[in-house]
């Protein structure tokens, strides 16, 4: 079997099993208590995709770490498509997480920690593409973004992990939560952990797609400068 | 089956993102096969 099959194999046993996903968290899991409605049922996508965003900026620390030392371009590409995959994955969990304080709270906008230091951390990387489309010169402009995005990291665990739990915060307990254990039920932990597999999976298919157009498109590159 | 009342909008959003992005995948590798055709 060629690779391209496998491949494609693989892509469509991830869309069936992310079908499996949608379906056990609307129809396996219970209704959360002490949530308005079923609002609780988007905490399967929501969860799964700030996960990714955080794989997503990891890939871009190392990606960029790679490319201060070894300066090959495909590094500074896999940083780039990192951070914007991290970039789209954060939006989609600020706006899963907006909708849910809409239901819950009244309102898309709660000035809570928890959103505000998101949408910190968005602009943070969004400053990343800002840096990178400013700077014409390839080699210049591959070095600058490495740099920032590795300072750009350390704010990373700051405002994800540790801002939410110095205040008050709305947002209900995180997976593991203070106490350092997971008090979900179990059924709705199961369909959790698949979704977190499920997009993690999707997340490696993004990325390994990025690099390869990245690769193609590098190497027309060189044969028309060549 | 779950009751209706909230559900309709957190299915609609979760659905919508996941086909979102699976049809991106798919659409970029239709995209990536033809640039290496086309090499």
């Amino acid at each position: 079997m060629t690779d391209k099959a496998t491949a494609g194999i693989w892509h469509w046993l991830l869309g069936a099993w992310m079908l499996l996903v949608i379906y056990g968290a609307f129809f396996y899991a219970p209704t959360a208590q002490g949530f308005v409605g079923e609002s609780a049922r988007i905490v399967f996508f929501h969860v799964p995709q700030a996960w990714v965003s955080v794989l997503a900026f990891c890939v871009n620390l190392w990606a960029s770490l790679r490319y201060l030392a070894r300066r090959d371009p495909l590094d500074d590409a896999r940083a780039a498509a990192a951070a914007r995959l991290g970039l789209l994955f954060c939006t989609l969990a600020t706006v899963t997480g907006s909708l849910f304080a809409k239901v819950m709270w009244g309102e898309f906008w709660n000035w809570d920690p928890r959103q505000i230091s998101i949408v910190i951390l968005l602009l943070v990387y969004a400053a990343y593409f800002a840096l990178r489309e400013a700077i014409a010169d390839e080699e210049r402009r591959g070095g600058l973004a490495a740099a920032y995005a590795t300072l750009a990291f350390v704010t990373m665990p700051f405002l994800v992990f540790v801002v939410p739990r110095i205040y008050f915060s709305l947002h209900p307990d995180t997976l593991i939560n203070v106490r350092g254990s997971i008090d979900m039920e179990p059924r709705m932990l199961r369909v959790l952990l698949a979704s977190l597999v499920g997009f993690t999976g999707i997340f490696v298919w993004l990325y390994t797609l990025e690099v390869k157009l990245a690769r193609v498109l590098i190497a027309r590159q060189r044969r028309g400068e060549s | 089956m779950p009751a209706a009342d909230s559900l309709v909008w957190v299915a609609a959003v979760t659905t919508i993102i996941w086909v979102g992005l699976f049809a991106y995948c798919l659409a970029l590798t239709r995209r990536i096969r033809r640039l290496e055709e086309d090499r």
